[in-house]
């Protein structure tokens, strides 16, 4: 029996989680949320972090129904993300590790997403889309590592859409990407927006200028729809690219932007001509959360990686291909 | 806690700045000090920090070129230090080993 506790904070969701062998005991999280028109900065978030985690941590004891002695690994966000966040999150971690005598594990918060949705949705080994406000990557699992096939290179897909939220004033609550998913319901209509695909890869900086450019925003009800419309084909043709060249039968969609209905529409529609299998979880595990690093932790440190403290610095920079993957074959 | 001023130093030009943080043993000293040690400081240049156990006492000691680089420095590591102080009072004493 493992029991991992997991600390995630790296954007402006803090979360955390713990996990005893593959059962979610407890995952509280709290999210900073800004006024309209505004983004999150990193030292406001940061401040908002350390305001709260503590309380979340005891939550997180508290729902599980566990003392801190029954906790075998402590693990948290080595990277990528924000760093004052990022500093705040890793100080509680170490702190505590060290107050409880238990083994530290620095995790890579994209891998953290991809063993969550491996594990809620059971799928084998599946073309993996992250999509979320700070990443955007298609990845496959090969040899040990988790290897990124196509990407963006620019913005992330809900960078895009955050900045589309922005422009336009909606409400950051409870996410700016809900509330833009919620206005395309109501629209019908398609307009047509630059279409950015490069080879593997994606482009989304370009597309928020077009629309500022061109005078759509006179009618910012009409931009919703589209906007998702066209970026989400753009994820799609990335996404069955990978699966080509891998021949993989299945797609798991993770990040906070896999929480959109019509993105895992379209998702399913190209999948059924294909004759695979689409696999997505609910915004609980899709959105950042502690629980999903807890995961990750679990695996590494059964298969005996261990984060010493004078190596437990954190990075805005980690790429999902550095971390040797020893869990799996 | 105590804190010298910032002083120049009139050999190097660096303002220096020094700050003492007892704590109730040498052993939750020095858990402060693994967690707050570990992350770089965000700006390369024009600054340095250096933290240091004395038995029951953290000490940390800043040299930096300017005012305002110093004035961030420290203002990062106070909110970091407060932090690392109340999960201590929160979570602590340490576990017996």
């Amino acid at each position: 029996m493992t029991v991992v506790i997991g600390f995630e904070g790296s954007a402006n969701k803090i979360g955390i989680g713990i996990i005893k062998d593959g059962e979610v005991l407890s995952n509280p999280r709290r999210t900073y949320i800004t006024p309209p028109g505004q983004g999150f900065m990193p030292s406001d978030t940061a401040k908002h972090h350390r305001a709260v985690i503590l309380t979340v941590l005891k939550e997180a004891l508290e729902q599980a129904g566990l003392k801190p002695a029954d906790i075998d690994c402590v693990a948290y966000t080595k990277g990528p993300g924000m760093g004052a966040p990022l500093v705040t999150v890793a100080l509680v971690a170490r702190t505590v590790a060290q107050l409880w005598g238990k083994p530290l594990l620095g995790v890579n918060h994209c891998i953290g997403h991809i063993e969550m949705g491996r594990l809620i949705t059971q799928a084998d080994n599946p073309t993996v889309l992250y999509v979320s406000g700070g990443n955007t990557q298609v990845i496959a699992y090969s040899e040990r590592r988790y290897r990124i096939f196509g990407e963006t290179i620019d913005i992330a897909v809900g960078n895009c859409l955050d900045r589309f939220a922005r422009v336009i004033k909606i409400s950051n609550d409870p996410s700016p990407g809900y509330n833009i998913e919620q206005m395309a319901k109501k629209g019908s209509q398609y307009v047509e927006l630059p279409y950015t695909v490069k080879g593997m890869d994606v482009s989304f900086s370009g597309i928020l200028s077009y629309i500022e450019v061109s005078g759509l925003l006179s009618c910012p009800t009409l931009m919703p729809p589209s906007l998702q419309e066209t970026v989400f084909s753009m994820l799609v043709e990335i996404t069955e690219r990978a699966m080509a060249h891998c021949g993989s039968q299945e797609v798991l969609i993770v990040g906070g932007v896999g929480c959109n209905m019509r993105l895992q529409e379209m998702m399913g529609v190209m999948c059924e001509e294909r004759g695979a299998k689409l696999f997505a979880t609910d915004e609980r595990f899709c959105i950042d959360n502690g629980a999903m690093i807890a995961q990750a932790g679990w695996e590494m440190f059964r298969s005996g990686q261990v984060t010493e403290l004078e190596d437990s610095w954190i990075t805005q920079r980690y790429r999902t291909d550095e971390v040797e993957v020893t869990w799996r074959d | 806690m105590a804190a010298t001023n910032a002083e120049r130093n009139h050999e190097t030009s660096q303002l220096e700045f020094s700050l003492d943080v007892p704590f109730p043993s040498p052993r939750e000293a020095a858990i402060a000090l693994r967690s707050l040690s570990p992350d770089r400081e965000p700006r390369k240049s024009g600054i340095s920090k250096h933290l240091a156990l004395t038995g029951s006492t953290l000490t940390a000691k800043w040299s930096a070129d300017e005012a305002r680089i110093l004035r961030v420095s420290v203002n990062s590591f106070m909110d970091h230090l407060t932090l690392v102080m109340e999960t201590m009072e929160m979570f602590g004493p340490p576990a017996t080993q």
